[in-house]
């Protein structure tokens, strides 16, 4: 989640980070915190104190062997993001090469309601309020999927 | 497909962690996590750490997205076709939304800007701040490398 440049209190950028098993900037959540009602077209995804996060200032920075910007323990506090109003489907979509299948809808409407927070004790304290009546929607999707050895 | 500075050679580079480790990292006064300790631990550790494993580790899509080599798509249309989201063009295979593979569930992805107020917390100034966004979420079961089946919820922030 990197933050837009020319802000005057500095850059953050949070991330999950990449796994020992190498899945890119993906984080364990609670069961239940993520819900698909495909048949009403809408998700929900409520979480609180994801802790497994990063601030790593930059997107180039986090991907950077050596993080020159450095890179600084992150939580992000509360999570509320609210998918509806299906524009679009792409039912029994299938690609053998990625060997991925499933039927999938893009969404039109997104509300992100999000605090995070880079902890003082790292020396970058910053804190984030999200005002989720500006979120803009560039492109959302909600499906089911299954792949590889479910494909 | 793994150029010499992929993520994939960095590998080596990481450590593991738990998340309690994590967890207490974040409490604790003054931890400035360094380079390697950016792991996040998944749901289903059964020894929570306590003996230094992270065992339910799900599988990255097989895709190397170059640049910025990582294992997912950035976000788009699952037909692949060009989409603004996508620096990297189009796809004519297709575009999964997942960061991982042998997995079947229930899929959301949300590409987006919005703004709100930052603070810094070290001067107590506030001003508005504006940030770009994919998030996504994967709930269901996969196989992780340990072979087995997991139940689970997994984000991409």
């Amino acid at each position: 989640m990197p933050g837009l440049p020319g802000s005057p209190l500095g850059v953050h950028s949070w991330d999950a980070g990449i796994s020992e098993s190498l899945v890119f900037w993906t984080t364990p959540l609670p069961s239940g915190s993520g819900k698909v009602d495909l048949a009403r077209g809408t998700a929900s995804l409520k979480a609180n104190n994801i802790c497994a996060v990063f601030d790593a200032f930059t997107v180039a920075n986090s991907l950077s062997p050596d993080r020159p910007l450095g890179y600084a323990s992150g939580i992000i506090n509360s999570l509320d993001i609210e998918w509806s109003n299906v524009i679009n489907t792409f039912e029994g979509f299938s690609d053998a090469a990625d060997k991925f299948a499933g039927d999938f809808f893009q969404v039109g409407n997104v509300t992100i309601a999000v605090t995070a927070t880079t902890p003082v004790s790292t020396g970058h304290g910053f804190r984030f309020v999200s005002d989720p009546a500006s979120t803009i929607v560039n492109y959302a999707q909600i499906g089911s999927e299954r792949s590889g050895v479910f494909f | 497909m793994k150029s010499k500075n992929s993520i994939s050679g960095n590998k080596l580079q990481e450590k593991r962690c738990s998340r309690r480790n994590l967890i207490r990292g974040v409490a604790g006064a003054g931890l400035v996590l360094g380079s390697g300790l950016r792991l996040p631990a998944f749901a289903g550790d059964q020894d929570d750490g306590e003996r230094n494993k992270c065992k339910t580790l799900p599988r990255p899509i097989p895709r190397i997205n170059i640049p910025p080599n990582g294992h997912f798509f950035f976000a788009g249309p699952v037909t692949g076709v060009a989409a603004a989201t996508d620096p990297t063009g189009a796809y004519p295979d297709g575009r999964d939304p997942s960061t991982i593979t042998d997995f079947k569930g229930l899929i959301a992805q949300a590409d987006l800007f919005f703004s709100g107020t930052g603070t810094d917390l070290n001067t107590g100034r506030s001003a508005p701040y504006g940030f770009h966004t994919d998030w996504r979420f994967m709930a269901g079961v996969f196989v992780g490398v340990d072979g087995l089946r997991h139940n689970g919820t997994l984000s991409f922030l």
